[in-house]
């Protein structure tokens, strides 16, 4: 690829890898959703047991310079448990479906966490000192005779091990009937967006007990229902806007300004079916399973079964870009609807947005099957097949790219189609805001991989 | 998930159905194409009912799932291959030929079909409607109280005269599709023949057929789409299960015996006596909660069984 800095290819190096080694997974285990806070310092993943961990980058060692900071574990905590809806009869998991970091205000981090029913917000913060030398206590806790006091002193700091507590500071609960798939947080730091199948909710961070109904689409009789939201997301800069995506592959846009209920979006961007391609599963496959914003604004990224299509939010009927992430399964859609694997929503992500790095939003990730996942360049229109396997990967050594055989005489080192792992599948992956870092959560691992520094 | 017996993941033999699109006008592909609908439809159906959830299933996966249902469906209406289905027990004297009704497993569309059973809807009985839990929802669009896998929600003894009547025409109608109906090659041959996808399409009717909505004219708190949008405790459930539902889930069942997908359903034999404790197993899968036979469900099972000896004429 060609690099903002030099038009170097980025050269991906293992790096790290975290969690359970053996191949029997927990189901608890399985990671959710990956995200890096807006330093990138922090490094947060959800997983289906409703546990939060978050990593934290080492700081740089000067004198090693060929190798950017590990990530270790920094706190893990429970963020949402399992409940029961009496009423319905049903569990309500408390699988995290998303996490969402605020930017930092002070020393403590913030992030949004949320399952299908409840969005928290949690305050991760850091006590390295306590005080000592209290008057009235002791140092275990137990209080003293005050008739013994014959002295006094003030009480000093002093440091302790790092401890890093996680508390959860507001509980958004109870506004929404459907799974949630999406929050987002406005450019304005004080309000947030929720959105479920039918439904998208604007909230102010500090209150929990109100949210606006932003946007229904909820026919008035269910019976009519064809269309979900699959996915919304505020513009970076415009605290107005947000766009919201659908099953049946549209994205809509939306101002906020224009009325109290967004039901009638302001843009709708939407590809007109390509007529060769048309089979009993087009609507599915055209079903958008993540929407990312470019860095600027100015574009967005859409996720469906097969592609990833780049839109300008100027022009609404079709979008500027397309990429196949993996078109060779477009003959075996029958087996994968059989098998719900065309259900599976993978997410798509940016490149890094540090303008030193790469000012513009020049590269996209986005995971396939058998744990591999792809890197489109928008600028050489070159991509890449890489795989996350503990095999074969030595830190510092580049990753070997890799390819899939979709018909015909297999080459060496290619991969037909058929020996590919259905079970193995990346639908999430993350890009450092500043380096070129990614992570690339397997069904229970997370890997981490960075440029090969020189 | 479905068996066709062994490893799934990609099978070579699968090239007939999977391959390129073909197009319902290709002359010599136009049986495979059909083959390649009727699979999707029932692996659609399977997935709509034979998931036993814990918690809430997937909105997003039904919806998509009813569309596909719902288009096919439209396909078949196309084609004109629809044959007029079995009414349901709750319109009583209405012959069969008259009531075409779409066979959508999870909607009902009011407006097409003026025989709808608005009739019968006061007699619904509350308690067997769906969970009242929705009418906790600030929400008070009011849908059709259907419960999944619904039939009419009345209390059944009275339904048993109906549902004689027009099930013997309906298995006067299978009958006269399938002349040798103990023979699973004769039905399959029949179902497969090009000139006959009147038979899969109406065995496939059938099923959904077997579910038939109900609809409250009067305004129920809830929202819930039948069986499949709104998941509804399954408290309800058996008591809305009438004999269409075990009388055609029954016929569906030999239907579909050609059909790979479908054999999973259990493999009934063609219009052989079933007891009605074979019945309550096949319909076991469609609940989630064991099948505790209540009063007048017992009663209505050795009627079906008096009924099911007389039609089969064993």
């Amino acid at each position: 690829f060609s690099g903002a800095g030099g038009g170097n290819d980025i050269q991906w190096c293992f790096s790290q890898v975290k969690g359970a080694v053996d191949d029997d997974v927990a189901e608890a285990d399985i990671i959710s959703t990956v995200e890096f806070n807006h330093s990138g310092e922090l490094l947060a993943t959800g997983d289906k047991g409703g546990r939060v961990v978050i990593f934290q980058q080492e700081q740089e060692n000067k004198t090693q310079s060929h190798s950017r900071g590990e990530y270790n574990v920094y706190s893990t905590f429970q963020s949402h448990e399992p409940e029961f809806d009496y009423l319905k009869s049903l569990e309500i998991e408390e699988k995290i479906n998303k996490i969402r970091w605020l930017p930092q205000k002070n020393a403590a981090q913030f992030l949004l966490s949320t399952n299908d029913k409840t969005i928290k917000l949690w305050k991760i913060s850091e006590r390295d000192k306590r005080p000592e030398g209290y008057n009235l206590k002791e140092e275990d806790g137990r209080y003293r005779d005050p008739t013994t006091v014959t002295t006094l002193r003030v009480p000093v700091f002093r440091p302790m091990d790092l401890m890093v507590e996680a508390s959860p500071r507001r509980i958004f609960a109870n506004a929404h009937t459907y799974h949630i798939n999406s929050i987002s947080i406005n450019s304005d730091y004080e309000t947030y967006l929720s959105a479920d199948d039918l439904r998208i909710n604007l909230w102010h961070l500090e209150i929990t007990d109100r949210s606006f109904n932003i946007v229904d689409i909820k026919p008035a009789n269910m019976e009519e229902l064809t269309e979900v939201i699959t996915a919304a997301e505020f513009h970076p800069n415009s605290c107005n806007t947000f766009v919201y995506s659908s099953s049946k592959g549209t994205i809509r846009l939306c101002d906020m300004r224009a009325s109290a209920l967004c039901d009638r979006h302001s843009k709708l961007f939407e590809e007109p079916e390509d007529p060769s391609n048309r089979s009993f599963f087009s609507e599915i496959i055209s079903s958008i399973s993540d929407v990312k914003f470019s860095h600027s604004g100015r574009y967005m990224m859409t996720r469906d079964y097969l592609s990833v299509k780049i839109w300008d939010l100027n022009m609404e009927n079709r979008p500027v870009e397309t990429y196949q992430v993996h078109e060779y399964l477009r003959s075996k859609l029958c087996s994968l609807y059989e098998n719900d694997c065309i259900f599976d929503k993978f997410e798509c992500c940016w490149n890094g947005s540090d303008r030193q790095v790469s000012f513009f939003s020049l590269i996209v990730m986005t995971g396939s099957y058998n744990n591999f996942f792809r890197m489109f360049d928008r600028n050489t229109k070159r991509d890449i097949t890489l795989e996350a396997s503990r095999e074969n990967n030595k830190p510092r050594t580049v990753l070997k790219p890799r390819k899939v055989c979709a018909s015909g005489k297999r080459k060496k080192d290619e991969i037909s189609v058929d020996s590919l792992d259905f079970n193995k599948k990346i639908l999430h992956t993350a890009w450092h805001p500043k380096e070129n870092i990614i992570a690339v959560a397997t069904t229970n691992n997370l890997y981490i991989f960075q440029d090969k520094m020189n | 998930m479905l068996g066709k017996g062994g490893k799934r993941k990609f099978d070579e033999h699968e090239d007939g159905l999977e391959g390129k699109v073909v197009s319902p006008t290709d002359g010599p592909s136009k049986v495979s194409y059909t083959l390649q609908r009727q699979t999707i439809f029932n692996i659609s159906l399977m997935k709509l009912y034979n998931h036993r959830p814990l918690t809430e299933p997937s909105l997003q996966k039904t919806v998509l799932i009813n569309n596909m249902l719902r288009r096919i469906q439209e396909e078949l209406k196309q084609e004109g291959s629809l044959r007029p289905v079995f009414v349901t027990a709750s319109q009583p004297a209405d012959p069969l030929s008259d009531n075409f009704r779409e066979a959508q497993p999870a909607f009902s569309h009011l407006a097409s079909q003026p025989l709808l059973p608005t009739d019968f809807v006061s007699t619904t009985p509350l308690e067997s409607c769906l969970t009242p839990a929705s009418l906790l929802e600030d929400d008070t669009f009011c849908t059709s109280p259907t419960v999944q896998h619904d039939g009419p929600t009345k209390p059944p003894p009275p339904a048993l005269q109906p549902v004689k009547d027009s099930f013997s025409s309906a298995l006067d109608e299978i009958e006269e599709l399938c002349p040798a109906p103990t023979s699973a090659e004769a039905v399959a041959a029949e179902a497969t023949a090009d000139d006959s996808k009147d038979h899969p399409s109406e065995s496939n009717i059938q099923k959904p057929e077997g579910f038939p909505e109900s609809r409250a004219a009067d305004s129920k708190l809830m929202d819930s789409l039948p069986g499949n949008f709104e998941i509804t405790t399954s408290t309800g459930f058996l008591t809305d299960l009438t004999l269409d539902d075990i009388l055609f889930a029954d016929i569906d069942t030999s239907m579909y015996d050609f059909d790979p997908c479908t054999s999973a359903t259990g493999a009934a034999s063609k219009m052989a006596p079933v007891s009605a404790d074979e019945l309550l197993k096949t319909l076991a899968p469609y609940s989630s909660q064991p099948v505790t036979p209540n009063q007048p469900f017992k009663m209505d099972l050795t009627e079906l069984d008096h009924i099911m000896e007389v039609l089969v004429g064993s």
